[in-house]
């Protein structure tokens, strides 16, 4: 398993923030957070101290290799609105466990 | 999920108007205080799923937007002159009990600044839904049928016109008494587009609807000793009460008399009947009239047991008020069934020659009908042509298409019986 960051930029909205929209975002968000940590794949998060200030959340992930990183960040890009980048911290570490 | 969904929505919807007035507190100006908002609700969609919804979600997103606020001000450069302003408040810090005075307060004096009478009553109904009901302009634009465009540029005028005039939050006590007329004109115009819309092809709109609702909901909670607001709060309860019963699966309008009473909302006529009591407890007006109607629709156990004669008594004393041919037109309906429909009918010959009636398609459809229930069915359907010819929603016309066909199909047998040689 090797290790990632996945740095979140929030695209500027291109219209007013739908009450029930962002209601649905924010749980859909959290119950795909909580996947990521039953499968192991969530080392730890980061949030920035001045909540407008780029990028919006960085995400540590634990992942087979950069295809399923990549997958990963395409999944949270989508379902955040962020623009993801994703960036090897390490690779093969000596743990082994969710999609591997 | 979906329930979980719901809940964060209705914090959202709830807490929207008071980031609004907060912030608007803190930037005095209605464009900067929505972005602070924006922001703040941007702000929980990066942190809650990652940190969790906070135990006291309304208190997190009104300090996350209270510092927004104070970012964006200092960041426009107007720095100096609003803490030159934040220094003639009052030393020391509000106590909690204050502070939500306050912010309920604020949210009162929001509503009534959008209802502001320097503003078209168009743009009064618009800046309060994005304002106080947290409706996108897309959301607003859908319920009127309208383009996004046309809506926002409404909202814009609209706040920059309180911009350029200087319209602020009064320091003191919140003076609704003035402007409640004109809120509560903009709520319910706002429901009646969602209730009634004009054009389009649904019966109802009911985001809009409810969020009306919600906001007379809102007024007895902010002014609760305004009887006005309670009028309000109880019509639009018994109106919403019927909301599932109104049209078919297919969209097909459905009457008052074939509508299934055991699918209205007990929650809602029961909200409807106490709020009715708290209205009594002022004087008698026209809301509180309409009301009062609306209920004896509401508590009735059938069509027929409805007390038509009491209604009459109550458009009367309704029309002593105002003066309408809209208000003569339903009295003339209570009439028909109280009376018979050509007890109604002289009155409705003389409200389709009113001028401000006779371009609707209402009272020609209710002369049809009058005259399809006394057996008239030529002139009801000289009268349902004249109403489909004017009708703007699609639902509505559908029904009355059906109508005039069973009309037609009720003259041919007549005929057929009339001239049995031709019968097969």
């Amino acid at each position: 398993m090797s290790v990632y960051l996945l740095a979140g930029i929030r695209r500027p909205l291109d219209s007013d923030l739908t009450l029930a929209v962002a209601a649905r975002d924010v749980i859909a968000l959290r119950a795909w957070h909580g996947s990521l940590r039953r499968w192991g794949l969530l080392e730890s998060f980061a949030l920035p101290r001045d909540p407008v200030s780029e990028p919006r959340a960085c995400l540590v992930i634990r992942a087979t290799g950069e295809e399923a990183a990549a997958q990963l960040a395409e999944r949270w890009g989508r379902l955040s609105g962020y623009r993801v980048t994703v960036l090897a911290l390490s690779t093969t570490t000596g743990r082994t466990g969710g999609l591997s | 999920m979906a329930e979980a969904e719901d809940a964060l929505a209705d914090v959202f919807r709830v807490e929207w108007p008071k980031l609004i007035g907060a912030a608007f507190r803190i930037v005095g100006d209605l464009q900067a205080a929505e972005d602070a908002a924006q922001d703040t609700l941007v702000t929980a969609l990066d942190r809650w799923p990652l940190q969790g919804v906070p135990d006291r979600p309304g208190a997190w997103l009104m300090t996350v937007c209270r510092n927004r606020a104070r970012n964006l001000v200092r960041d426009s450069g107007r720095e100096q002159q609003r803490i030159e302003s934040l220094r003639r408040l009052p030393l020391g810090q509000p106590g909690p009990d204050a502070d939500q005075q306050q912010i309920a307060d604020d949210r009162l004096r929001l509503i009534v600044m959008c209802c502001h009478p320097l503003l078209p009553a168009d743009a009064q109904v618009a800046l309060t839904l994005r304002m106080v009901a947290g409706l996108t302009t897309e959301e607003i634009a859908r319920g009127f049928h309208l383009p996004t465009t046309t809506i926002a540029q409404r909202v814009v005028r609209a706040k920059r016109t309180l911009r350029q005039h200087r319209v602020t939050f009064a320091d003191g006590e919140v003076d609704v008494r003035d402007r409640l007329g004109s809120v509560l004109d903009v709520i319910y115009l706002a429901f009646n587009e969602g209730y009634l819309p004009g054009g389009g092809q649904a019966v109802t709109r009911e985001d809009l609807a409810r969020e009306a609702h919600r906001l007379a909901c809102m007024l007895t909670e902010l002014a609760p000793g305004e009887a006005e607001t309670w009028s309000l709060r109880a019509l639009l309860s018994f109106q919403l009460s019927r909301w599932a019963t109104r049209a078919g699966p297919d969209g097909t309008l459905i009457t008052l008399e074939v509508q299934d009473r055991a699918r209205w909302d007990r929650a809602l006529i029961a909200d409807g009947i106490q709020a009715l009591a708290r209205a009594r407890l002022g004087g008698r007006s026209a809301l509180l009239l309409e009301a009062e109607l609306a209920a004896c629709h509401a508590t009735a156990s059938s069509f027929a047991a409805t007390d038509w004669n009491a209604m009459i008594d109550l458009y009367d004393e309704l029309a002593a008020m105002q003066d309408s041919p809209v208000v003569a037109l339903n009295r003339a309906v209570a009439v028909a069934m109280a009376a018979g429909p050509e007890a109604a009918l002289p009155l409705l010959d003389q409200l389709t020659r009113d001028p401000s009636l006779r371009d609707s398609h209402r009272v020609w459809a209710v002369r049809a009908d009058l005259h399809r229930r006394a057996g008239h069915e030529e002139a009801a359907i000289a009268d349902y042509d004249v109403a489909i010819d004017l009708v703007g929603n699609q639902a509505e016309r559908n029904y009355l298409e059906e109508s005039r066909r069973r009309a037609a199909a009720t003259r041919n047998e007549d005929l057929a019986v009339k001239k049995p040689g031709t019968k097969g």
